[in-house]
């Protein structure tokens, strides 16, 4: 039926409510193979929500939300499988605190894919080397900065090859001056063609590397666009009041 | 008799009993961690009868005193055709008692992870039996030590219920009857009991103490 359609993540007529509230309304969002998506718009507009139902930590009230062109699964042992495919990325890095680095990062490999010790080892050095957390190896979690411990779960994700990856926000509970290592590690992968999903306030960020920004505001999507277009020429009035209110006027 | 002389004369059988109160605490203990960690799970599971059954659990024997769960145990299971003698009558009961604490102690241990490592555990693919197995359990063992601590030293303190039915050896407590029983110790006989009974608790503490500072997770 849709053999020529490439979008690896679609969402169709998505509706969710918590209670009362009609948190996702009606959303449409295909994201293509190695497409970098940022999802912007104001507190409590529903981006960590919408971001968490691609990999069902959320679950949907109606609507169809398919990867690779299959329902995601909805429950058990092929809900799990399909989560290994995506990695996500938290706020508030939520790093395994009992165990070292190196160990966050090669549970999911040796649990999840039956990895040797060895070989999940020697890749996760790999990867925390190329996230420049290599050193902190053999420390815990709470002993690293912040910047630090939001590289190692990205490291912890890509461990996983996943498909794609979702990002909730990766930077906002970081100091200022750590924002840019770990936004860093997210160039280079947009530039490797990880396909991503990214909630972030980061213009630079956006505007770098992201094929399209989606603006949302109550629970819909208002407008989307190429960066420049959105943030130079925003459509909406929600969008441009939204725009002056994080660039301080 | 001075407690000297309680020693001279019944220092073997204290011996004996004082063996026997560490024997059943440890099995009781034990006993009630493993039954513990059962109802634990069963009370975050996914499955709701599973968590109302688990609630309950608790609610129940946590809210018996020992004492009267021991006087069900010996008198009425007879009835239900239910024999048992009266050390694992004894042992059983408290078994019911520590495993409900020690779930209470679980879940705040559990509750201190915080969802956002159980949900990272999940978008990684972990099943729900590997996170409550390698992020759940561990983590709820570790900063549960102390509370864990106190619980051991309560339910060795519990066995003294043991007094209330006949056990050879008799157990600490119950060894001041036996003593009595057999000469005028009066309050000496109850002081090398609690002698033992605050040694013992005086190690556990320590020992527990130095186990939380090496396991303790740094947040
Ligand atoms: N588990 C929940 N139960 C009830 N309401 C919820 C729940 N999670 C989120 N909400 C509500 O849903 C709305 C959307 O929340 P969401 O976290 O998706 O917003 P957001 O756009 O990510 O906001 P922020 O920028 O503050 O992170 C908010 O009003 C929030 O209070
Ligand atoms: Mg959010």
């Amino acid at each position: 039926m849709a053999a020529d359609n490439t979008a690896i993540i679609q969402m169709h007529h998505v509706d969710k409510h918590y209670g009362e509230l009609h948190v996702l309304q009606d959303i449409n969002l295909d994201v293509q193979k190695g497409e970098v998506v940022v999802l912007i718009g104001p507190s409590g507009s529903g981006k960590s929500t919408l971001c968490r139902t691609i990999n069902r930590l959320e679950t949907i009230d109606s609507g169809e939300i398919l990867f690779e062109g299959k329902p995601l699964p909805e429950e058990g042992k092929e809900l799990a499988a399909y989560r290994a495919e995506i990695g996500m990325v938290f706020q508030s890095f939520n790093l395994f605190a009992h165990k070292s680095i190196l160990d966050n990062v090669t549970l999911g490999p040796r649990e999840v894919l039956g990895t040797p010790k060895a070989e999940a080892e020697m890749e996760a050095m790999e990867l925390l080397a190329r996230v420049g957390v290599a050193e902190q190896a053999h420390k815990v979690p709470a002993q690293l900065s912040g910047g630090q411990q939001q590289r190692v779960a990205i490291a912890r994700s890509l461990a996983m090859h996943p498909k794609a990856m979702l990002f909730d926000e990766p930077t906002s509970a970081l100091d200022p001056e750590m924002i840019n290592e770990v936004l860093e590690v997210m160039v280079e992968l947009a530039q490797e063609g990880m396909t991503m999903v990214v909630v972030t306030h980061e213009m630079s960020f956006a505007r770098r590397v992201s094929n399209r920004v989606v603006f949302m505001a109550d629970g819909q999507i208002m407008e989307e666009g190429t960066p420049d277009e959105f943030f130079d020429h925003p459509k909406t009035e929600r969008a441009k009041d939204f725009l002056d209110s994080i660039r301080g006027h | 008799m001075g407690v000297g002389d309680v020693i001279a004369e019944f220092g073997g059988v204290y011996v004996s009993s004082l063996l026997s109160t560490w024997l059943m605490t440890i099995i009781c203990f034990l006993g009630g961690l493993a039954l513990g960690v059962l109802v634990t799970v069963m009370r975050v599971s996914p499955i709701k009868p599973l968590r109302v059954v688990g609630d309950f659990y608790v609610q129940l024997f946590r809210n018996i005193p020992t004492i009267s769960l021991l006087v069900i145990f010996v008198y009425a299971l007879p009835y239900l055709g239910l024999l048992l003698d009266y050390r694992t009558c004894l042992i059983a009961c408290i078994i019911l008692v520590v495993s409900s604490f020690a779930s209470e102690n679980f879940m705040s241990g559990i509750n201190a992870i915080g969802v956002g490592q159980i949900e990272a555990a999940r978008s990684v693919g972990l099943s729900f039996v590997q996170i409550v197995r390698l992020i759940v359990i561990p983590q709820a063992l570790r900063t549960t030590v102390l509370p864990m601590t106190n619980l051991l030293i309560a339910t060795l303190l519990t066995t003294a219920i043991g007094s209330q039915v006949p056990l050879t050896p008799p157990e600490l407590t119950g060894m001041v009857n036996y003593v009595n029983s057999r000469s005028v110790a009066g309050i000496s006989a109850f002081v090398v009991s609690a002698i033992c009974y605050a040694g013992t608790a005086l190690v556990i503490g320590y020992l527990g103490n130095k186990l939380d500072k090496r396991v303790r997770i740094v947040r």
